[in-house]
């Protein structure tokens, strides 16, 4: 016997490709900045002493290359960008590190936990620019200023989130790795290191944004060079178009760090949960035997 | 030969709710299991089974009574199948053989072999996420044959899957249990499962304490559809119904 033929409903019309390419991620971004770059303009024509994206550009262009505004030589505009990252960097490993440690330490001891979770909850509720005025008035006009800036505000959101992530732990996969005899060290790398991975990218993510902010303010106040030197510099002379480019600067590195660096990094640390999944019900019927 | 000595064995958990009753998990509990023997630990949930376990491989730590577990006078190198496969999902099949011994080209050959003998020789590489309920277990177990342990703990390893992945499961354990002969010992709450697969049947009651206690001379490996395992899995069945009447008909 034959079964009758059934009539399938059409499938839907494929969409626009103008609708298609909007809703894509690239087409969303894109959208997303011009939008953002219209608006702009849009502003600099209700408010005039706002400098429109093109200004803006152009006064990059120049700081970048060299040339004449503001006394500024070539190269400069990466000797003061170096002297931030430089910074930036060792304050976020400092703050990085002692963050790690403290979350695991909170994460897996109740003794730990009583003793400085709310002495973290604190620090994560103080702003970067207290930090940046703290450390100016203990530090002046110094390198450890910044650093310890970023530091202090990177320190307790890596902290929070490593310690969750922590308590996360399936208790199952301790107990297998203890009835296992599993070494401590062992169980570190591929257990605890692993299964927090997520709460560590989620910390360094905030800790990022949150420590460049902090250095920014930091050089604001105290520095002699850097991003947020030059970024005072301009504002103090009056240039908002100076002023606005390097807060430009500024986000462009964020976006930069956090799309190319964190992404990947991420990426290949979760590779095991983007793995395709296998067509095991073949393999099962063969090794059970059906 | 592992030598497995429990003596007036007590475990006692805190209440569960303020001002009630300390839970008993297990309560004076004295048994001695040695040689190449599969023993089966039967009874009904929270009877103390699990925790007889997690106490004889130190993630629990008895109340009062002691317990060793030796092998030619040292203490003995343990294995462990659970309930459910605990991989680490973020490790290939193969790393998680190596998690728990890695001793370098000979682990890595000892876990290829024992992975060959449970039939999952094409899944070193995959991320324990693609496999299957079944096939995750079926790791699991190759895992804690692969550290060639002097005694291995199961608790319900089969207790989780469907009726024709457990089975099939069973066949896969006797088949390696008989090539290995370690000394094991399982806990069940599935009589037949015991009968099926057990050279001595421990029986506990509620209150964790020892209501029977069964030596089975049959061959290995046995079916589950033989008569003669068949007979005696009504009889031990019978023994349960002391321990738990059924309910006089109306």
């Amino acid at each position: 016997m034959t079964a009758a033929p059934v009539a399938l409903p059409e499938a839907p019309a494929p969409q626009g490709g103008l609708r298609r390419w909007l809703a894509s991620p690239v087409g969303a971004q894109i959208t997303a900045a011009v939008v953002f770059i219209g608006a702009w303009q849009l502003l600099t024509v209700i408010a005039p002493r706002v400098p429109g994206p093109a200004v803006v550009a152009n006064f990059l262009f120049v700081e970048i290359t060299g040339g004449p505004h503001g006394g500024i030589v070539r190269g400069q505009f990466f000797e003061h960008f170096a002297v931030t990252l430089q910074r930036f960097s060792l304050g976020l490993f400092f703050g990085f590190i002692s963050g790690l440690l403290v979350g695991i330490l909170i994460g897996s001891s109740s003794l730990a936990r009583a003793l400085l979770s709310d002495t973290v909850l604190v620090l994560l509720t103080m702003p970067a620019f207290v930090w940046a005025f703290l450390t100016t008035m203990w530090f002046g006009i110094t390198w450890q200023a910044p650093v310890l800036t970023v530091a202090f505000s990177a320190f307790p959101f890596v902290a929070i989130n490593v310690a969750q992530g922590v308590r996360a732990i399936a208790p199952e996969l301790r107990n297998m790795s203890t009835a296992f005899e599993v070494g401590k060290w062992k169980q570190f790398r591929h257990l605890t290191v692993p299964a927090v991975a997520g709460y560590i990218f989620a910390g360094l993510r905030f800790a990022i944004i949150i420590g460049w902010n902090g250095i920014l303010l930091s050089e604001w106040f105290s520095g002699q060079a850097g991003v947020g030197f030059r970024t005072r510099y301009w504002f103090d002379a009056n240039r908002y178009r100076g002023f606005v480019g390097w807060v430009i600067v500024f986000i462009v590195f964020i976006v930069l760090v956090d799309r190319v660096i964190l992404n990947r990094l991420q990426a290949r640390a979760f590779r095991w949960r983007d793995q395709k999944e296998v067509d095991f019900i073949e393999i099962e019927e063969e090794q059970v035997g059906l | 030969m592992a030598q497995v000595v429990i003596k007036r064995l007590t475990k006692t958990f805190p209440p569960p709710t303020k001002g009630g009753d300390p839970v008993v998990a297990i309560g004076d509990i004295s048994l001695e299991v040695e040689g190449n023997v599969f023993a089966s630990i039967v009874g009904p949930s929270g009877c103390g089974k699990s925790t007889l376990l997690n106490i004889l491989s130190g993630v629990e730590t008895p109340t009062s009574g002691t317990v060793s577990v030796t092998e030619s006078g040292r203490p003995a190198h343990l294995g462990y199948v659970f309930q459910d496969a605990r991989l680490l999902p973020w490790r290939t099949v193969m790393d998680n053989m190596l998690y728990v011994r890695d001793d370098g080209e000979a682990g890595e050959t000892r876990a290829t072999r024992y992975l060959d003998m449970v039939g999952l020789s094409h899944t070193h590489d995959m991320f324990p996420g693609q496999l299957s309920g079944g096939m995750q277990q079926r790791v699991g177990i190759a895992r804690a044959f692969s550290v060639e342990p002097d005694l291995l703990l199961m608790d319900e390893p089969f207790s989780h899957l469907d009726a024709i992945t457990a089975r099939s499961l069973r066949d896969h354990l006797q088949e390696l249990w008989s090539a290995t002969r370690k000394t094991v010992l399982f806990v069940t709450h599935d009589v037949v499962e015991a009968v099926q697969l057990s050279d001595r049947i421990i029986v506990l009651a509620p209150g964790g304490r020892i209501f029977d206690d069964i030596t089975i001379d049959l061959p290995h490996p046995r079916r589950a559809t033989d008569p003669k395992v068949a007979t005696l899995q009504a009889e031990i069945l019978g023994r349960f119904e002391e321990m738990h009447p059924a309910p006089a008909p109306a």
